[in-house]
């Protein structure tokens, strides 16, 4: 009797909670298991019931590719930073302005030069205060602008350093303009040069051999000493802001001029970089942009095959076996440039009747809204007309 | 069904509130589980002993005997509980009094204690098992609606609404809803089962308390008649 009693005992123990737990999680692991459990007679082939499926094409040229690898570069400068392009553009308006600056100095040295030459011109600058003052003082305007903006664009030619990429093309750009703006300006400073040697003989002429004589002795006397101090004080004066400026741009200049010797010297060597740079910006902005190009150019996928699929008609003899493969080539702006059969279905009213839905369903004005590369990549695709369920 | 619906994946891409929702959820499946396992194999343990016990009392053991036959720290459970509050109860009122009446009073009374007591051990945990029942649906839903109104937040911003921009989202929303009926679904069942086992139990409870205060009963009626005689 006691021994059951002991039995019993142990029996009406109460219910732990350390088993239940246990039970309790493995329940639920299972449950987990379940639903990552995939069933292989779950999934039959989706018959879909879209029956056009388009595929893209990635038959692009190589031409293609390099076009498209500049974009690619680019954009991927554009998207680096938005300030990038509104500094290049500061940049730009301020190397246009160092430029004009350049060609004022020039033009200030020139007529020095001739000054100096023609004691009579130094006299005309005092006579011709109203003009020179007005230049000089806007000159000097442009200067402190130009003295500003230079110490600006040093820094952020310093920030730019990152942008190494982004700077040189926009330094090669820039050089470009300013080899444009400097035929511009070589001309520019001709017909100055010219209308101002003009003025100035005319108003030597004018202003006759009497004045001339005092002031070119006055002159000559300021000019001896101006020439004398020239080096180091008139000079240098005028120069410093000049030379400061000058100095900043010939650097760049100079640092553009290195770059393309370096470029020059390492023509091959650049190329292949360019290439390598590309293709690794390319990867780096697929990647980063991989989601919303999915998402964009599924999102386009589905319209052109929906806007295609709502204008095919189907010929009455067409059979449900029916495979053809049109290539759609997209203008930029989405008009349809070419509309061919790539794999005939044997059919021809089907391959026309295909051809015929795309040619209707065109123009695909959604491009525009794509990224330009995206835009590229759907240039041209393909697609597949089956007539599916359809009849 | 590609790997980007797969349910840990949308899991793992549902917004801070879903996760907690879900997080919530998962806990309160758990409970449950725990609750259905522990409660079941509680019940299931206290029949047993009722059937045991039963089958002892009934075999025409001496009350007396029964009585003092335990072992040390012994907690009597179920109906063995009731007989022994109530054969405590009488054999303390036995001498004190010779009021019949007080002595069934007072044995009726300690068995309404001890049947009240079992009642709360049958019971116990079970309004946890109804709360999950009832509460994680809306818990759920509630997460359901916030993914949802997530998902059209962002749509706004996006350019064109297909089928596949929005499914994703949709079906991350639904899965809080999903969640809520697997914790809501088992609770609600085995809430039912459990409650209608403990019901059970303790009808037995009762019953064998009449039967036993009957017994007293008997036995007082039979030493009065002797006395009387």
């Amino acid at each position: 009797m006691a021994t059951k009693g002991n039995r019993m005992a142990k029996r009406n123990r109460r219910v732990g909670y350390g088993l239940p737990v246990v039970l309790a999680i493995v329940v639920h692991v299972a449950a987990l298991l379940l639903t990552m459990l995939r069933l292989p007679e779950s999934e039959p082939t989706p018959s879909s019931s879209s029956v056009v499926q388009a595929t893209l094409v990635s038959d692009v040229t190589a031409t293609d590719q390099a076009q498209y690898a500049k974009e690619a570069r680019a954009r991927a400068a554009q998207r680096q930073a938005e300030e990038a392009a509104q500094q290049a553009a500061e940049q730009q308006s301020q190397e246009e302005a160092q430029q004009a600056a350049e060609q004022q100095a020039q033009e200030q040295a020139q007529q020095q030069e001739a000054e100096r030459q023609a004691a009579a011109e130094q006299a005309e600058a005092e006579s011709e205060r109203r003009q020179q003052a007005a230049k000089e003082a806007a000159a000097a305007r442009a200067e402190a602008e130009e003295q500003q903006k230079a110490a600006e664009s040093q820094r952020q030619a310093e920030a730019k350093k990152q942008q190494v990429a982004a700077e040189k093309r926009k330094a090669e750009e820039a050089e470009k303009k300013a080899e444009a703006e400097k035929q511009k300006a070589a001309a520019a400073e001709k017909q100055r040069q010219a209308e101002a040697e003009k003025k100035k003989a005319e108003a030597e002429k004018q202003k006759a051999a009497e004045a001339e004589k005092q002031r070119q002795a006055e002159a000559e006397k300021k000019k001896a000493e101006a020439e004398k101090r020239k080096a180091a004080e008139a000079e240098k004066k005028k120069a410093e802001a000049e030379k400061q400026k000058k100095a900043e741009a010939e650097k760049k200049r100079k640092a553009e001029e290195a770059e393309k010797k370096r470029q020059a010297e390492a023509a091959a060597k650049k190329a292949a970089a360019d290439a390598l740079s590309d293709s690794i910006s390319n990867e780096q902005e697929r990647i980063a942009n991989a989601e919303q190009s999915d998402q964009a150019s599924n999102s386009f996928i589905n319209l052109v095959k929906r806007a295609v699929e709502d204008r095919w008609h189907l010929p009455a003899n067409a059979d449900g076996g029916l495979v053809a493969q049109v290539r759609v080539r997209l203008g930029p702006s989405g008009e349809l440039l070419a509309a061919s059969v790539t794999r005939s279905s044997g059919n021809p009213s089907f391959d026309r009747s295909a051809t015929q839905a795309v040619e209707a369903a065109a123009p695909f004005r959604e491009l525009q809204q794509l990224d330009a590369g995206l835009q590229r990549r759907f240039r041209d695709f393909n697609l597949k007309f089956t007539p599916g369920d359809v009849q | 069904m590609n790997d980007s619906m797969s349910i840990p994946h949308l899991i793992m891409n549902a917004s801070l509130v879903v996760q907690l929702v879900l997080l919530l959820l998962l806990a309160a499946s758990i409970a449950s589980w725990v609750v259905i396992f522990q409660r079941s194999f509680a019940l299931a343990r206290a029949r047993k002993t009722q059937k045991a016990f039963d089958e002892r009392f009934w075999s025409g053991v001496d009350l007396n005997e029964l009585y003092r036959d335990v072992p040390e720290n012994y907690e009597a459970q179920g109906s063995e509980h009731v007989f022994r509050a109530g054969f405590r109860e009488f054999n303390r009122l036995m001498p004190k009094t010779r009021s019949s009446e007080a002595v069934l009073d007072g044995v009726q009374r300690s068995q309404r204690v001890a049947l009240s007591r079992e009642e709360d051990r049958l019971n116990a945990n079970l309004t946890l098992l109804a709360t999950v029942a009832s509460a994680s649906p809306y818990i759920g839903l509630f997460g359901t609606v916030w993914g949802i109104m997530g998902s059209f937040q962002s749509l706004s911003m996006a350019q064109q609404a297909t089928l596949s921009t929005v499914a994703p989202w949709i079906a991350e929303a639904l899965v809080a809803t999903a969640m809520g009926l697997f914790a809501a679904i088992p609770a609600v069942i085995f809430y039912n089962r459990l409650s209608a086992i403990a019901s059970r139990l303790l009808g037995e409870y009762e019953d064998f308390a009449e039967e036993f205060h009957s017994i007293l009963h008997r036995n007082l009626q039979g030493r009065g008649s002797n006395q009387a005689s």
